[in-house]
């Protein structure tokens, strides 16, 4: 699903977001991305939905060649994949309902199914009622919600959150988990990064550890491995 | 049923303006502001090019012919000088007609004035002669005094050249007051468009992360263009047309002596043209200045 070849990322300010990575994911794991802030964790993430190209080495996804993609092609990438972001990138001239159709329609779902698809997402994130509230209507964990249900509503093969229980209570952080649980149980391979130890801690799922840009640690069934 | 794209754009664009009320408005404000002013300017060229039209048609040449010729030769005078090239009408005055109109304007009769002028009539025959071209009029009127048969001929001699000094500059001024207002409309226009599309690159972004292609994220926002633009030009037209309109009304009813242009033909075309560069410069500013964004 994910494969990383001796990639490398220097920004043009000469900071080295990453140095000399390789990595593979394969098809329906589940894999926690942990690591100090400012580690390279974001900019990994950048790179797999092609918000950033490397500076060297090879990106693949899905067996498409990242770095090779043309421009016109990098939007069917990406609905491919669905992103979590850690500030959301809701519109915010539009309200919930229309933030999470606006998936759909990206791909040309009729106007039927994607108000029938919109309100069942909305009902499973729990936002049911706030359908006509814009985005700074919204608490922070609401918006949060908003971002998951947009990112999950055409099944993508991949899933990419950035933090996506950061701005939650832990009953609601953990509804988001089942949520992400059940997601990859039918199949969709999900990449997480995250500061939540407990989370980490008890899903026991692979756990690659990013410290100064480089791998630090990947390991099957880990833990957060960080003590604060 | 699939999905509806040109539906989605429309109501894409109505959101987009409902929920920024204040940019779009000021998008209208600012189309409709510079066309008010690039459509008077237009109308003042037009008038000025009139009065300057106006003046030169008043240059003629008078041709007085000597007196001892004969009808017949006055007539291929005039046939004669119908031929020089330069030359738009040639009309032929004759003591008799001279009299009669020196009469009228004394307010006499004619008997009385031929007899008080001592029986004869001192009036020469003259020939009134329009050049096609005003600029001509020193040349022709050089030409015709060389003809054998002409006495003396008069066309406003040293007048002529200020006169044509000052059409020339009339006009000029209207082209460059057309000019320069097209001008500062464009750049007015162009700056306010940029500024509503900057205004949205934050959404731009997020919606080409979420996998919206390129035309799918620019065809609302050049309706959007297109449709604040065609509001500014319309309220333009509007204002211009009413506005012109009025001023020409007070005008021939005040200063009758000033020769203003109602020529419908042209007033549509102005208005016209206003609508159209409104929602041209609407469209195309916002699809020009949206390519940065998308493809940054």
């Amino acid at each position: 699903m994910i494969q990383l070849r001796n990639v490398s990322k220097i920004y043009p300010n000469g900071a080295r977001a990453l140095v000399d990575v390789n990595l593979k994911i394969d098809k329906g794991e589940f894999v926690f991305l942990v690591g100090p802030s400012g580690a390279g964790k974001s900019t990994l993430i950048k790179l797999f939905y092609r918000d950033e190209t490397p500076t060297r080495g090879q990106v693949q996804i899905n067996g498409k060649n990242l770095v090779r993609m043309k421009e016109r092609e990098v939007p069917y990438l990406r609905r491919s994949i669905g992103v979590i972001f850690q500030d959301f990138k809701l519109l915010p001239n539009k309200t919930v309902q229309e933030n999470v159709a606006f998936a759909l329609e990206v791909i040309g779902v009729s106007r039927k199914e994607v108000r029938a698809r919109t309100s069942n997402m909305l009902e499973l994130v729990g936002l049911a009622g706030k359908e006509n509230a814009f985005p700074n209507e919204l608490s922070g964990g609401e918006q949060q919600r908003v971002c998951v249900a947009r990112a999950i509503i055409n099944n993508p093969a991949l899933l990419i959150a950035d933090e996506p229980t950061g701005n939650l209570d832990p009953e609601t952080a953990w509804g988001i988990m089942d949520l992400l649980f059940n997601i990859n149980k039918r199949g969709t391979t999900i990449v997480m990064a995250t500061h939540a130890r407990a989370i980490v801690n008890k899903m026991q799922k692979r756990v690659i550890a990013i410290e100064n840009g480089r791998v630090a640690r990947d390991e099957e069934m880990g833990g957060y491995g960080y003590d604060v | 049923m699939t999905f509806n794209f040109p539906r989605y754009i429309l109501r894409e664009t109505g959101h987009s303006m409902k929920r920024n009320p204040w940019l779009s408005i000021a998008s209208v404000l600012t189309v409709m502001v510079s066309l008010v002013i690039l459509g008077f300017s237009i109308f003042f060229l037009a008038n000025a090019s009139n009065v300057a039209q106006s003046f030169e048609s008043q240059l003629e040449i008078a041709a007085f012919v000597k007196d001892d010729a004969t009808a017949v030769q006055v007539q291929t005078l005039q046939s004669q000088i119908q031929g020089m090239t330069g030359v738009a009408s040639v009309t032929i005055v004759t003591k008799q007609q001279a009299l009669a109109d020196f009469g009228k304007n004394m307010g006499g009769s004619q008997s009385n004035l031929v007899t008080d002028l001592g029986g004869t009539n001192p009036f020469p025959d003259k020939l009134t002669i329009k050049a096609t071209n005003p600029q001509d009029v020193e040349n022709l009127a050089a030409a015709i005094s060389a003809l054998p048969e002409i006495d003396t001929v008069r066309y406003g001699q040293g007048y002529v050249d200020k006169l044509l000094q000052f059409t020339k500059w009339l006009r000029w001024i209207g082209f460059g007051v057309v000019g320069a207002f097209s001008v500062a409309s464009v750049v007015l226009i162009s700056i306010n468009v940029k500024m509503n599309v900057f205004s949205k690159r934050r959404e731009i972004q997020i919606m080409k992360l979420v996998g919206a292609s390129n035309g799918f994220i620019r065809w609302p926002f050049l309706i959007e263009g297109l449709t604040l633009g065609l509001l500014g030009g319309g309220l333009a037209a509007l204002v211009v047309g009413m506005g012109y309109n009025w001023i020409t009304m007070y005008i021939q009813s005040t200063l009758t002596f000033l020769p203003v242009v109602r020529n419908v033909v042209l007033f549509r075309q102005v208005l016209g043209g206003l609508l159209l560069a409104g929602m041209a410069m609407g469209a195309v500013g916002s699809g020009v200045s949206l390519q940065k964004f998308l493809h940054s």
